[in-house]
């Protein structure tokens, strides 16, 4: 049944325009950074490796970004629009509602995924990057993607609202991307060096400037970090199926 | 009690933060009946049929339907269709659309085919592809009715199914409801309109304060209450 509730939700996504505008901002975000990164004098002097690098953050900080915003409206629209009484009426169970939302999401990324790749393969022309980027960006952005699309949702079975959600879940996405844009050289300490292990977005970011600066491209040298980020998305799992049980012994409509 | 009952509760209990909506409730309504409950605003309706349709729990009682608990979700979906108070439609979608949808998740054998017995069931047939924003209030609670029959259940639940139509609307509805009840289709119908009730169902209940104040036929009413008039037999019995 999941792929019903798929079926809908990307149907919404194409009837509400909601999925045509977020493919348009992260368009425009590429290409304003990429014709900065190419015509603008202090940026046009930055190695193509660190070019590279500030390019990997900004796809896959924007997916995440909208990946945030359209997870957190996925669940709570059907509490408000007060569709969800009728979809438990039905033989839909929770975990099929669940992975059909959860493709909706994955789904827009795969979009954003694609539309970043022209704009990859320009910005590497002339190095041996190319191949490399795209498939940690794929790695990196879907892993992340996924660990906060299951957080999102969590707190979407919580509490039941799109903006109580949404906002918790913007306040979580900045509180691991300020740290993440800083520079190595700042995080040196045991706190900094403890945040940077519990935080995925500092482990994506770091292991893309292991890739691409420091030419360390294989699995195992990047192995911490991509640990560091399936933990985040295990622990993430953790909290949904929590949340998933409270939901169901609060039942569908709130007390 | 009667033998061929198809919605049975007992001793149902319901609070939410420290109110009691619902008070040892006993209720048995019979296979083909067509069941009112009345009641004003607020007396419990809402709760008690969300308690029967298993969307709340009960925090004690017994609640059976055709047979078996409630709290059985394969077997609820199956038997039952509700038509609740809640807005409950996705307004970017037609018509058939929605229906599809909602078949859909039931599994209907045949989609196509159901959905057009739907959308002509509810006189929605000739406006099935426009968006359901376009709709009339009235045609969208027959949009919404024609879902909560997607899987030709047993038993249909009505939470004041008319409330903010207009006459014709009213009348549509319940032209619809008693067609229905006439196949064999058991209605439990919510509302707090005593005229409604009395033209349409055989028997009825009254709930007030979350406790059942009376139960039986409307001369059954009029003989408890002594009263004749339909409103002064409500006030009586609610006040």
């Amino acid at each position: 049944m999941h792929k019903l509730i798929w079926k809908k939700d990307i149907l919404a996504e194409i009837y509400t325009w909601k999925s045509a505008l977020w493919l348009l901002l992260t368009a425009l975000i590429y290409s304003v950074t990429c014709y900065l990164l190419l015509t603008n004098k202090e940026l046009s002097l930055l190695d193509q490796t660190e070019m590279l690098w500030l390019l990997g953050k900004i796809i896959i900080g924007a997916s995440l970004l909208v990946a945030i915003i359209d997870a957190s409206s996925l669940i709570t629209t059907e509490f408000e629009q007060e569709t969800i009484e009728d979809l438990f009426l039905s033989p839909l169970p929770v975990r099929d509602f669940i992975l059909g939302k959860f493709l909706t999401v994955m789904s827009v990324w795969a979009l954003m995924y694609a539309v970043a790749v022209p704009y990859v393969l320009v910005s590497s022309a002339g190095s041996n990057l190319s191949a490399v980027f795209l498939a940690y960006a794929a790695l990196y952005g879907t892993l992340l993607i996924a660990g906060f699309t299951v957080l999102v949702f969590g707190l979407s079975f919580l509490y039941r609202s799109f903006k109580n959600t949404l906002t918790t879940s913007l306040v979580l996405f900045l509180a691991a991307g300020i740290p993440a844009l800083f520079a190595a050289t700042l995080k040196t300490g045991i706190v900094a060096s403890v945040i940077t292990a519990i935080n995925p977005l500092d482990a994506a970011f770091a292991s893309l400037d292991n890739v691409l600066v420091d030419y360390h491209a294989s699995l195992s040298a990047n192995w911490p970090y991509l640990l560091s980020i399936l933990g985040f998305s295990a622990a993430a799992g953790v909290f949904l199926f929590v949340s998933v049980r409270i939901f169901e012994k609060r039942g569908v409509i709130k007390e | 009690m009667q033998s061929n009952e198809i919605i049975k509760m007992n001793g149902v209990n319901k609070s939410y933060g420290g109110r009691q909506a619902v008070r040892d409730l006993n209720l048995s309504v019979a296979k083909g009946e067509f069941f009112g409950f009345l009641g004003p605003n607020g007396a419990g309706k809402t709760t008690t049929i969300r308690l029967m349709t298993g969307i709340l729990k009960p925090d004690t009682g017994e609640i059976e339907i055709s047979g078996k608990p409630v709290s059985e979700k394969s077997h609820r979906s199956d038997k039952i269709g509700v038509l609740s108070e809640s807005k409950g439609l996705y307004e970017w979608m037609t018509g058939r659309e929605f229906l599809r949808f909602f078949v859909s998740l039931y599994g209907v054998k045949n989609l196509n085919g159901r959905i057009d017995e739907l959308l002509a069931a509810v006189g929605l047939a000739d406006r099935a592809d426009s968006p359901v924003l376009s709709y009339s209030r009235g045609m969208k609670q027959r949009l919404k009715l024609a879902r909560a029959i997607a899987n030709d259940p047993e038993i249909l639940f009505l939470d004041e199914p008319t409330l903010g139509l207009d006459p014709q609307g009213q009348e549509d509805i319940q032209r619809l409801l008693k067609k229905m009840n006439d196949k064999g289709m058991t209605i439990f119908y919510s509302s707090h309109l005593l005229h409604e009730v009395s033209r349409l169902c055989n028997r009825m209940a009254v709930i007030a304060d979350g406790a059942l104040v009376a139960d039986g036929t409307l001369e059954d009413l009029r003989r408890q209450t002594k009263k004749e008039d339909l409103r002064d037999i409500f006030l009586a019995l609610t006040k």
